[in-house]
């Protein structure tokens, strides 16, 4: 274009003129491509006119500070436009789109992204990752996310690559590989961002993969450092070794670290104020507990990592030798408490909410979210679970066949208090917004061997319902808005299917939801009252997201059913069998009546 | 005067300028596609530019086609394009050292001219083609890869082969990739889009950009001026940015 534009002006002009034309062409262009930068994320969560990060800001509070769009006058949200992912490959759109420069980055199910004009949702281009045949992930073929930096959009892929494409043209710029497919390794997270690297986690904690946190830089994909999230093994910056993470073999017996999964399957968040990233991790592998005897540190636990030197400064595991896949992998949330103390708070999928300080982990306050616990009594005043011995699934090789353990009925169920949907937090109100489920399960172990690129369980399962008179309703999802200063849930909207989809609150006093059913629903963030829903065509388990353009409050959601609870239900199918997927993005604003 | 400064040329060069209607291969697509690809340069039909390939493309998938430029100087670019497939640009290459010759195998969705359009520094397009019939279908079936299981495992693998002389040294190439149009349905496309062969200090000596008609596991022949440079290997990058590098045999 430019040189197009100096021929014209060659016709016409001497060379000096073109030359200075050309320099303010120049110029005058180069806003229009403003990259985003490390000051553009960390102002993320304040900023209104884009969406820049997973978590509407790296500390994950998903709060908008937008109130054009309120309490009063939601009723008048509609629709503005609704794009389809296209194809055949409709499932599990569990992606939180980002917005730059008026434009909206999305990925889809299957590792495809797609960049649309934010406001009209035309399609400017589409990038479709080819995979292979052999990919495992556990939890159906999601992505829940790209990050931004520079001009680029990055994200990871289901064969456990990551892709990094220029934001205008749509073109590869970079690629690099995070783990081999055929071991069990697989990315489904949304990368975040911070002081200019890339910070990704690993899927495939039912495979006895290594769970570890990576830094690339962002704007070239070398790799900058790795820290393995399992005790024992040995992580690296800059190429050089940079210490082993805990002690080998404190918390794990023998051998079995080395295959110990705690995947970061879920991604992390940043805090720019602590200069800490905190990434939650999975299940140890394998599931069957009675072989792992310890802690197993760091699975089921939140580990912050200092960005600067790859190294762990707290842990805080909320499940010691997890025998119920209670994987936690769930958001650290930072926030500041209203007597100004800096902390986070996690709703982990055993059904605990933690409250941590958010500089050096230390254990402030914890309660259950969820209405049924089995496997623990209560917390001690450090936050370590108080196990009930009777309620852990039986050791196979003390059974009468050595085949099967005691089997036991557990809630929550595997799926969690609360799984992969993000909360959000509002600093208005000063409550979390949990999407919650309550389950339960028959959990039983069995033997079990680590072979490479197989599923390494050592359990079978089954989910079930809990007695409606136990939890107060028959239903499994709840929206709870929590108070992280008293542990009460202040409000509830209960939902028949089980919630998969984030949350998303705003200084509109709202809260913002997706359900299976395909609703987005908005409550009023101080009651719970439901004030506005709509049918999106398929269900909802993605978080919702805003922004603003041209003076008006834009809603973003995808819409297309999917994800672990159609492939894991158990008894909870007949709740979700009759769901259809799909694959779509909807934008709402409101609406004005016509001059 | 416009016209008269064209016939000088056209005197000069020995060349048909090529106007609208005055394709020798007569094809419906000649005008929008010299519109949308060479967009106001001069054109002139040159029998400098040969273009090589069957009458009749005996496999669709596979096509040889054979692009030789003599006589031109200082050609900038060489552009392949088969004006009635679906997806027209077939790929684009400098010879940087390398001869301006290129002999590969494409896919042809329909009998088709396809044309060899080379641009030298005047910036003054010269074009040849031939008209390769076809029974069809090249670009719109899955390729072969996609069917096997481990595609993944040869992706990007490369074989090569030299025939050195003293005048005139040929290498040929041969790239392990699916190379899928996009256009299967159900198939993202998937191609290889850069390719340079490099000397062991990092010179480029020929530069290939590649587009999705190029055949499924692409072969390429290159010639170059006496022997081949010292250290010769094939570098490049597909769509999804999975990178090419291997060491040319010698």
């Amino acid at each position: 274009m430019n040189h197009k534009f100096q021929e014209v002006d060659l016709m016409k002009r001497t060379l000096t003129s073109v030359l200075v034309a050309g320099a303010l062409f120049s110029l005058a262009g180069a806003p229009a491509v403003a990259a985003v930068t490390d000051k553009d994320i960390e102002n993320d969560a304040k900023s209104t006119g884009d969406v820049l990060s997973w978590g509407l800001g790296t500390q994950g509070q998903r709060y908008s500070p937008l109130a054009k769009i309120n309490t009063k006058n939601v009723k008048d949200l509609v629709p503005v436009w609704s794009f389809s992912f296209g194809g055949e490959k409709q499932r599990g759109q569990e992606s939180q789109p980002v917005i730059h420069n008026g434009r909206m980055f999305v990925t889809g199910s299957y590792s495809r992204l797609f960049a649309l004009d934010a406001k009209t949702g035309k399609k400017l281009w589409q990038y479709e990752h080819r995979l292979p045949d052999g990919i495992m992930p556990c939890c159906d073929v999601v992505n829940r996310g790209a990050a931004l930096y520079d001009n680029l959009v990055i994200f990871a892929t289901l064969d456990a690559q990551l892709v990094a494409l220029d934001q205008g043209s749509g073109k590869v710029v970079w690629k690099e590989k995070i783990d081999e497919y055929s071991a069990g390794y697989s990315a489904t997270a949304a990368p975040i961002i911070a002081k200019g690297l890339v910070l990704t986690g690993v899927s495939g904690g039912e495979f006895g993969v290594i769970g570890r946190v990576e830094a690339r830089d962002a704007k070239t994909g070398k790799m900058v450092w790795v820290r393995p999230t399992v005790e024992g093994h040995m992580g690296m910056k800059d190429g050089k070794e940079n210490g082993v993470s805990g002690t080998t073999n404190a918390t794990w017996p023998g051998d079995l670290w080395k295959t110990g999964g705690a995947a970061t399957w879920l991604g992390g968040t940043y805090d720019p104020e602590t200069g800490l990233a905190y990434f939650g991790t999975g299940n140890p592998a394998p599931w069957n507990s009675a072989l792992r005897p310890g802690d197993n540190l760091y699975s089921c636990s939140t580990v912050a990592i200092d960005v600067a030197t790859g190294k762990i400064v707290w842990h805080f595991q909320g499940t010691p030798n997890d025998g119920w896949d209670y994987d936690g992998v769930n958001e650290f949330v930072t926030f500041k408490s209203k007597d100004g103390k800096h902390l986070g708070g996690k709703a982990d999928r055993n059904g605990f909410f933690y409250v941590l300080d958010a500089k050096s982990g230390k254990f402030q306050k914890g309660f259950p979210f969820v209405k049924k616990i089995t496997w623990a009594t209560g917390l001690d005043e450090n936050g370590r679970p108080k196990f009930d011995p009777a309620n852990r699934p039986g050791d196979p090789a003390k059974s009468a066949d050595g085949k099967k353990g005691t089997s036991v009925f557990s809630a929550p169920s595997f799926l969690g208090g609360k799984n992969q949907m993000p909360m959000a937090y509002s600093p208005d109100t000063g409550y979390f917004y949990v999407p919650a489920n309550e389950w339960g399960m028959e959990i039983w172990n069995e033997p079990v061997t680590y072979k490479k690129g197989a599923a390494y369980l050592g359990a079978g399962f089954t989910i079930k319902t809990l007695d409606s008179k136990e939890i107060g309703g028959d239903y499994i999802g709840a929206m709870r808005a929590i108070d992280p200063a008293t542990g009460k849930i202040v409000w509830e909207v209960k939902n028949n299917a089980p919630l998969w989809g984030g949350v998303m609150t705003t200084k509109g006093g709202l809260v913002f939801w997706g359900t299976p059913e395909g609703y987005l629903k908005a409550a009023d963030a101080k009651t719970g009252k439901e004030v506005w829903s709509f049918q999106t065509g398929s269900g909802v388990v993605a978080p919702p997201i805003s922004w603003e353009q041209d003076g008006e409050q834009y809603i973003g959601v995808a819409s297309g059913w999917g994800g672990a609870v159609p492939l894991w239900g158990g008894d909870v199918a007949k709740k979700v069998n009759y769901l259809n997927q799909g694959g779509s993005m909807w934008v709402f604003k409101l609406h004005k009546s016509g001059k | 005067m416009l016209r008269c400064g064209i016939l000088v040329f056209l005197l000069w060069a020995g060349a048909v300028h090529a106007a609208a209607g005055d394709d020798p291969l007569q094809s419906p697509q000649w005008t929008d596609l010299k519109q949308r690809y060479l967009g106001a340069a001069r054109v002139v039909f040159d029998p400098q530019v040969v273009v090589t390939g069957p009458k009749v493309a005996e496999d669709s998938m596979n096509v040889p086609v054979g692009v030789k430029i003599s006589g031109l100087a200082d050609v900038r670019r060489v552009l392949v394009v088969a004006d009635l497939n679906p997806i027209v640009k077939v790929l684009e290459f400098s010879a940087q050292g390398a001869l301006p010759v290129l002999h590969f195998r494409m896919k042809l969705q329909q009998g088709s001219p396809v044309r060899a359009m080379a641009e030298t520094a005047d910036g003054v397009w010269h074009v040849g083609g031939i008209w390769i019939d076809a029974s069809g279908g090249g670009c719109t079936a899955p390729s072969v890869g996609r069917g096997t299981a481990n595609w993944h495992e040869t992706l990007g693998q490369v074989q090569s082969r030299v025939w050195p002389g003293e005048q005139q040294s040929r290498v040929k190439v041969n790239i392990m990739h699916p190379m899928d149009t996009g256009l299967a349905p159900g198939i993202p496309a998937f191609f290889i889009e850069r390719l340079a062969l490099q000397d062991a200090t990092g010179r480029e000596w020929m530069r290939i950009d590649t587009f999705e008609p190029v055949s499924e596991n692409p072969v390429f022949s290159f010639d170059f001026p006496g022997t081949p440079p010292p250290g010769l290997s094939l570098v490049g990058r597909d769509n999804n940015g999975n990178r090419i590098n291997a060491r040319v045999a010698q």
